[in-house]
This record gives C-alpha cells, structure tokens and sequence, in this order.
C-alpha cells in the first residue's frame, strides 16, 4: 500500500475529481424520462470513458500509470452508474451529482487500497 | 530489424516518453526498481528494453550492462544517461525476438515494462532463455492483466487502444515466463496484481 504522502495525495486527488466531473456529466445526460436499464450503462461508459481522458491527460503523469489508471476508472464506473440511476428516479442537480461521485471517489480508492494492502500481505507467488 | 511495425511505434514514442512517464510512474515505481535492479551482479547483464534511459540512475555502479532497445531514436535519447552511468553500460539496438548474442553468454538477464510491448512474447521469453547460462537469472518488472474483477476486464477493454500507441494492458507474461522454460523464482506484487516483479531462472542442464 501506498505510504508516500505526495501520492497519497495524487491517488485522492484523481479520483475526487474524476468521481465529481463523472457524476455531474452523468447527471446532465441522463433525466427522469430515461429507462434504468439504459441509464445505468450509458452512466458507466461516459464515467470510464472521462476517466480515462483525465487519467492520461492530466493524472497520469504526475502520479502513476497503473496506479492512477486502475483505481479512477473504477470511481468514473461507479460515480457514473450511480449518479444515471438516481437521475432517472429524481431530478439531479450538477453539486449533488457531483457530490456522490467525491464519495464513489472515496470508496473506489479505499476499495483498491485495502486490496492492495491484502495481496502484498498473502505475498501471491503465482500471478498472471 | 525483423520488427519494423514494433520500431516505429517506439520512435514516434520517443518524442513524449519521458514527459510522460519522467514523474509520475517513475517515481512511483523507484523503490521497487532499485530492489530488484539491486540483484544485478558482477557478471554479464543484458537489459531489455532500455528506452531513454529512465532506469539506468536506479542501476547500482560498477556492474557490466548491454542495454537493448528496438527503437534507434530511444536508444538515441538515452545517450546522456548511458554516458553518466559509473560502470561498463552499452547501448544497442536490437530486437528481442533475434537477439544478436552467442549461445549462453549472459549471467542476469533484467526487463522493465518490456513484455508488455513485445509482439511475440513466449519467442522472446525464449529468445532470453538461449542467451541465459544454465543457471542464468532473469529479473522482470512488468505490468500485465489482472484476475481480479473488474480490473481484468477494464484492461481488456482497454488493450485494442493502448496497444495502437504503446503497451498491450492484458499480458500473462507470468505464464509467459514457464511456457518458455523457466524455472519460477518469486512474483512479488508492486500494484495490485497488474504491476510485479517476476524472478526465474533457466534450469542446470
């Protein structure tokens, strides 16, 4: 697991702002009208695809390549999805939206951190 | 060059390559290069693929390293970095899958994100093994596919478009290593499954 405090800080970095700029952008494509069976993939589509625009345009770089790319596609998935599934059921304005993609960011990280932590504790001897 | 396909790709990656991996996955990867770099020991060393340059400061001094590259214009940007190392360090292009080397003539043999781009792995792989002395050791770190859901499937998804400007995202060089003959050593996790350090080694006769 990660313990430098200069990516620590670029991992949350990253992925806040992915999970904030994924959900406001799910939000403002999909609407009441829209069917959740629809929604939810074309949620999950435009938070991986941002997330990979922001991930090699801006992130990358500065942060990590595997590192940055992994966890943050994982928060624009989640923060997109969820974010198209409440638009469809109620209106969603862009601060909440973006709001619930700062939390997917959150848990997405969190996630692939304790998982981290967890493969380098079983020290795997086989991989792919 | 049998791989013209493979050595444009890196020249026109030449241009970009340290603005893009110079802070970022290079720092980022630093402490566990220098490990397993730190295995390098006084006999032969061959070095795929050495790119500009980034990894050679994480080499220890002293050591007796050919560095490889497919790209000519890689191997030009590396030139200062070669010049600054303190110890014997050549660089040479030439492609992995018609390695240019005697028979059993290297002791280590040491990669950096190298099988991830080799078009034709397991020939590589194998490649490496015929130039290995018996008991030679090879030292990887590598990036590769994941079995953990939804990673695998993300870098699936991904490998059609990075594959066009660099890397393939979806390698099983692991699996790769035994198909060519080597005896496994010890994979260890950088990043999740996707970023370790491979060691094996090529039998006794």
């Amino acid at each position: 697991m990660e313990r430098r405090a200069y990516f620590i800080a670029g991992d949350l970095l990253a992925n806040l702002s992915t999970g904030a700029v994924a959900g406001a952008a799910s939000a403002l494509l999909v609407g009441p009208g829209w069917p959740m069976w629809l929604a939810m993939p074309a949620g999950m589509l435009l938070g991986m695809l941002l997330a990979s625009v922001l991930g090699v345009a801006v992130f990358f770089r500065y942060f990590g390549a595997m590192e940055v790319m992994l966890p943050t596609a994982l928060t624009g998935m989640l923060a997109g999805m969820l974010a198209a599934m409440w638009a469809t059921m109620a209106p969603l304005g862009l601060a909440p939206a973006a709001l619930l993609g700062v939390l997917c960011g959150y848990a997405a990280l969190g996630l692939v951190y304790a998982l981290d932590w967890h493969l380098k504790r079983s020290a795997p001897e086989q991989g792919t | 060059m049998s791989d013209i396909a493979t050595r444009r790709k890196w020249d026109r990656a030449a241009r970009s390559f340290d603005l893009m991996t110079g802070i970022g996955p290079d720092k980022r990867w630093e402490p566990a290069k220098r490990a397993l770099f730190g295995r390098m020991g006084q006999g032969e060393i061959l070095f795929l693929a050495i790119g500009t340059g980034l990894d050679i400061p994480f080499f220890p001094p002293g050591r007796r390293i050919l560095g490889i590259d497919i790209s000519p214009k890689m191997i030009a940007a590396a030139a200062p970095r070669v010049a600054a190392y303190r110890g014997e360090l050549r660089a040479q292009v030439m492609d992995v899958h018609d390695l240019d080397l005697p028979d059993r003539s290297i002791d280590q043999v040491f990669t950096s994100c190298t099988f991830c781009s080799v078009p034709r792995p397991v020939e590589g792989l194998r490649q490496l093994y015929r130039v290995l002395k018996p008991g030679g050791e090879l030292h990887m770190f590598e990036h590769t596919g994941s079995r953990l859901f939804p990673f695998g499937l993300m870098l699936h998804a991904m490998t059609p478009i990075s594959r066009r400007v660099g890397p393939d995202m979806n390698r099983v060089t692991t699996a790769n290593v035994v198909r060519a003959g080597f005896q496994l050593d010890r994979v260890q996790p950088v990043f999740l499954d996707v970023v370790k350090t491979i060691s094996a080694h090529r039998p006794q006769d």
